[in-house]
């Protein structure tokens, strides 16, 4: 029941309002505890001193706390608003938004709890709710630009584009005068409103409206481009021609305004005619600056023959002359098609000929770079014949020798030296070269980033560390791991962890993964102030942009390559549950071993985490007591120390395939084009017989490449079990996979369908292992022959180190034994005879 | 920008914002500050009030109160679907309609939606649309779930 408060009370907590929002939280304190001794069962006193403990970091006594005082209190807006912002402190959204609400309906008219309750329903993209919290706070206030913009928002993101026009129409027509054109909020709105126009398809009226409000607009590029857009998609091809001939005249490197101004044109670059007049057109703006790259590269696109010759020398010369070390990333997207690529090869070997290698004759003004051309000649051709489209590694390891004679101490040369190794697949000397690269430019951040990424490669995990420590702020809590951490450095969090996978530190490597899972949260909780902050200064546009790329924030590929390799040790440890003991790397295969060896093995294995364990206490005790204040992340809130740097508990998991099921979902969702993000969402759901989710897996995969093998492997697989349940599918979903699962025709015998398989893909050793390994699943007394076909694939022309790598792993998925392996290692080096995969196993 | 063209589904422009960020410890605290501060400007009536009384020599406050007026009988109170004036009826919002109006009809078999929610692992809300959307029929909807592609 709501307590009456004395005055003398009532005037204290007031002040205790006032504390908190001055954020003095030590008086707050003192004041909320003297009202809470002459009136113990105060709820809105209570929920305040909870707020109090909360912004003070005690978020469990604070909850506790809160809890009592809606006890006391049910009928408190304070409490129910107070429940709801500490739920919001601690992300739980969906808690906070019921929170609100509860607080909302007992005080109708508080625009606080409205705002924040409308804030919480954008984040969770609650648009109907929203488009209400928002009707009702234009209605409390509509003298407020913000609030009619807003409410425009909720129309337009909830998908009604007719009423977030007429939103903002009506606020127009209420205008008396019309706006200063200084007016950047008024500027920004039309503009929003011309692109909901826009969006809704109607580009004429678009258009009109455009114009009629296009000279009071700031954003200058931005109405020229829009202009011009609509001006080409109305097929008005000269204005909008020369709508995109203004746009070049203000950036001349953008691709797609010659791309744009191509199609005002109606020129095709497939037609030999318009060709002709394609290149007078590039050649017009070519020759407007002496300075200007895209007009001379981009006719290179779709120039063929001799003509493409022709333009391709002086591209080519030009560049390398000035000595521009970027010329062939520049041009290898040409090497898609052979005929160039060739081209260029001739064109390029050409000039290394013809010029006098040694002494130029021609002085050139700077003296020390008298040779640049021919460098750059050389440095152009180590990294051509480095290129997996036109790769010839004892070339271009030759033709980076020669370039680093003349210059030994370039940064780039050592660079594609090492890259060169790494190719070999001497990950060894790839890592040495690029710190000898990195040393000799100790203040490039870049190279000294790409020799940590080498010595990951090479799993010289504390060496990358250290090289990373010279650029890192190494007084923050962690080290430099920890500042690479705050700092979000994906990059390297990604390649650690994956460096750590490769290694069997299974621990180690999900720890690194959940750190880059919880950045993505990070990101998608990023938003929230933006959801009044943008309104607020009436950058709607922009806001839009944020929320749409917030919609889809885990279709980037950074989440797929940590949530792949996450889930596949997830499922690895769902197979094998004694590899959460393996912490320190890998561990002998207990399968194998006597029962005795086993026992001692594991003991062995024990002795050394305790081991570890202690050193590991006492590091962190030594640490406490060198750390006299409380350590404080970049942000200034104080950072609570990590119970589990070695990734113990994520590894000693009871749900191994629920966690996987978490890095999975999203990737399915967004991007289900990724086929092995289905492989692997495949193997988790069939390990938790969810035979249909694992169906679509499949019939997703097929939708993108029918042929794959390891969708080949699994259709057999999921076919097999399906065949062999202990009880059957209820009706229903068993309707639903006869009816879908036509991925093998139904009279054929399985093992028939992956022998015709095999011979179809006779040819390509990918596809071979998927047929292997499907036998080896169909009848494991194949194994033995399909040991001497994988061993086979090795000679296949075009194989790759990474095929090689692939059939040693499905060779010991296979529990070969120990001469087989070392038979197929012996194979493997006899092909790649410098790489370092295959020495010990 | 002559170099390789970007993937479709890069976005360009991407990589200038970080720009103007803040780099050092105090910046970062300023843009702190400056966010809540604006958000107490907000939470303050009499700032908040002061901007609007600010604001309104601008504005017509009697055309915006009919403004108002006019938006609530267009918009009608609440619903998702419902904000087109009575006049100009989208093609969308009216769909929308259509379909909420289909979607109360169907009725759907507490089993079924069990079945979904076991087998496909859909929350219990997504379960009863997905089976509406198929009248009812738990095969459908299911081999519907299973072959969409994207």
């Amino acid at each position: 029941m709501p307590q009456q408060l004395s005055s003398k009370d009532l005037s204290l907590f007031r002040q205790l309002h006032k504390y908190y929002d001055s954020k003095q939280y030590k008086k707050g304190l003192r004041n909320a505890d003297q009202i809470l001794r002459r009136n113990p069962n105060h709820g809105d006193t209570q929920a305040m001193k909870a707020l109090i403990l909360n912004a003070m970091g005690q978020t469990d006594e604070a909850f506790a706390l809160a809890k009592e005082a809606l006890k006391h209190d049910m009928k408190s807006h304070i409490c129910w608003h107070v429940y709801g912002l500490l739920y919001r402190s601690v992300k739980n959204f969906e808690e906070a938004i019921k929170a609100y609400k509860f607080a909302l309906r007992l005080q109708p008219d508080n625009g606080n709890i409205q705002r924040d309750l409308a804030l919480l329903q954008m984040q969770m993209r609650d648009y109907a709710g929203y488009l209400q919290s928002r009707r009702a706070m234009l209605q409390a206030r509509p003298g407020l630009r913000q609030n009619w913009t807003a409410m425009a928002v909720a129309h337009h993101l909830s998908g009604d584009l007719a009423a977030a026009e007429k939103v903002l129409t009506t606020f127009e027509e209420t205008l008396t005068k019309p706006p200063p054109k200084s007016d950047l909020e008024h500027a920004e709105a039309m503009l929003y409103k011309n692109t909901i126009i826009a969006e809704s398809g109607d580009t004429r009226r678009a258009l009109d409206h455009l114009e009629s409000i296009m000279r009071n607009q700031l954003d200058r590029t931005a109405v020229m481009e829009m202009r011009a857009k609509y001006l080409l998609s109305l097929g008005r091809m000269e204005d909008a021609e020369a709508a995109y001939r203004e746009l070049l005249d203000r950036n001349n490197e953008y691709r797609a305004y010659y791309e744009a101004l191509e199609k005002c044109l109606s020129l095709e670059r497939s037609n030999q005619e318009h060709r002709e007049r394609l290149t007078a057109l590039y050649d017009e703006y070519a020759k407007s600056s002496e300075r200007v790259d895209a007009a001379r590269r981009i006719p290179l696109d779709f120039l063929e023959g001799e003509e493409f010759k022709t333009a391709a020398d002086p591209y080519l010369r030009r560049m390398l002359r000035k000595g521009v070390p970027s010329t062939f990333a520049n041009v290898k997207a040409l090497y898609s098609d052979a005929s160039k690529k060739q081209t260029i090869e001739e064109l390029v070997e050409g000039y290394s000929s013809e010029l006098p290698m040694n002494g130029s004759a021609e002085k050139q003004p700077n003296g020390d770079h008298s040779d640049s051309f021919q460098q750059a000649v050389l440095f152009f051709l180590a990294q051509h014949y480095n290129y997996y489209l036109s790769r010839n590694l004892p070339k271009a390891m030759e033709f980076t020798d020669k370039a680093l004679e003349r210059n030994p101490e370039s940064v780039d040369y050592n660079m594609t030296k090492a890259r060169i190794w790494k190719h070999y697949g001497d990950l060894q000397k790839a890592s040495e070269t690029m710190n000898h690269a990195r040393s000799l430019d100790e203040k490039d951040r870049y190279i000294n980033s790409k020799c940590a990424k080498y010595q990951l490669r090479n799993h010289q995990n504390e060496d990358a560390l250290k090289t990373m420590s010279k650029f890192t702020k190494n007084d923050t809590v962690g080290g430099p791991l920890g500042d690479l951490h705050d700092m979000q450095c994906l990059w390297y969090i990604t390649e650690d962890g994956l460096s750590y996978a490769r290694q069997g530190k299974y621990g180690l490597a999900l720890k690194r993964f959940k750190a880059i899972y919880d950045m993505f949260d990070v990101w998608q909780e990023d938003q929230f102030d933006f959801h009044s902050y943008s309104i607020r200064k009436g950058q709607v546009r922009a806001y839009v942009d944020m929320v749409r790329w917030e919609d889809r924030l885990r279709e980037h590929p950074f989440y797929a390559r940590i949530a792949i390799p996450a889930a596949k040790i997830y499922v690895q440890l769902f197979d094998k549950p004694s590899l959460a003991s393996g912490l320190n790397g890998p561990i002998p295969d207990y399968d194998k071993m006597d029962a005795s060896e086993r026992r001692k093995a594991m003991k062995k294995a024990k002795r050394e985490q305790e081991k570890q364990e202690k050193a590991e206490a006492e590091r962190r005790e030594a640490e406490k007591k060198n750390a006299a204040k409380k350590p404080v992340g970049p942000d200034g809130e104080p950072k609570k120390e990590d119970p589990d740097p070695q990734g113990k508990q994520l590894l000693a998991t009871k749900e191994p395939l629920g966690e996987a099921t978490k890095y999975v979902e999203p990737l399915l969702e967004f991007a289900p084009r990724n086929i092995e993000g289905q492989n692997v969402g495949f193997e988790v759901f069939i390990r938790r017989k969810k035979y249909l989710r694992g169906l679509k897996c499949l019939l997703q995969t097929a939708s993108v490449d029918p042929e794959n093998p390891t969708l080949h492997e699994q259709t057999i697989r999921l076919r097999k079990s399906l065949d062999s349940l202990p009880e059957p599918l209820s009706p229903k979903v068993s309707e639903v996979v006869k009816s879908s699962f036509t991925l093998i025709p139904d009279n054929v015998s399985l093992s028939d369908f992956n022998e015709s398989y095999i011979s179809k893909h006779a040819g390509s050793a990918a596809h071979i292992r998927g047929g292997l390994d499907a036998r080896q699943s169909l009848d494991s007394n194949t194994q033995k022959k399909n040991e001497e076909e994988l061993i086979g694939t090795l000679q296949f022309s075009g194989v790759d180190i990474q095929d090689g790598l692939d059939g040693l792993a499905l060779l010991k998925s296979w529990g070969a034994d120990e001469a087989t392996v070392s038979k197929y290692d012996e194979a493997a080096r006899k092909r790649w005879p410098e790489a370092t995969f295959f020495e010990t196993s | 920008m002559a170099e390789e063209p970007q993937p479709g589904n890069i976005q360009e422009g991407a990589d200038d914002a970080p720009a103007d960020l803040p780099t050092s410890a105090e910046g970062r605290k300023e843009a702190a500050a400056l966010s809540s501060l604006e958000q107490r400007h907000d939470d303050d009536d009499d700032a908040a009030g002061a901007g609007a009384a600010a604001r309104s020599k601008n504005v017509d406050t009697e055309a915006l109160g009919k403004a108002m007026q006019n938006l609530d009988r267009g918009g009608g109170v609440g619903g998702a679907g419902a904000g087109a004036g009575a006049g100009d009826r989208t093609a969308s919002s009216s769909a929308g309609a259509g379909a909420g109006a289909a979607a109360k009809k169907v009725k759907v078999d507490a089993a079924d939606v069990g079945l979904l929610v076991d087998q496909l692992e859909l929350s219990k809300v997504k379960a009863t649309e997905l089976l509406k959307a198929h009248d009812g029929d738990a095969v459908r909807a299911m081999t519907a779930f299973v072959t969409a592609a994207p």
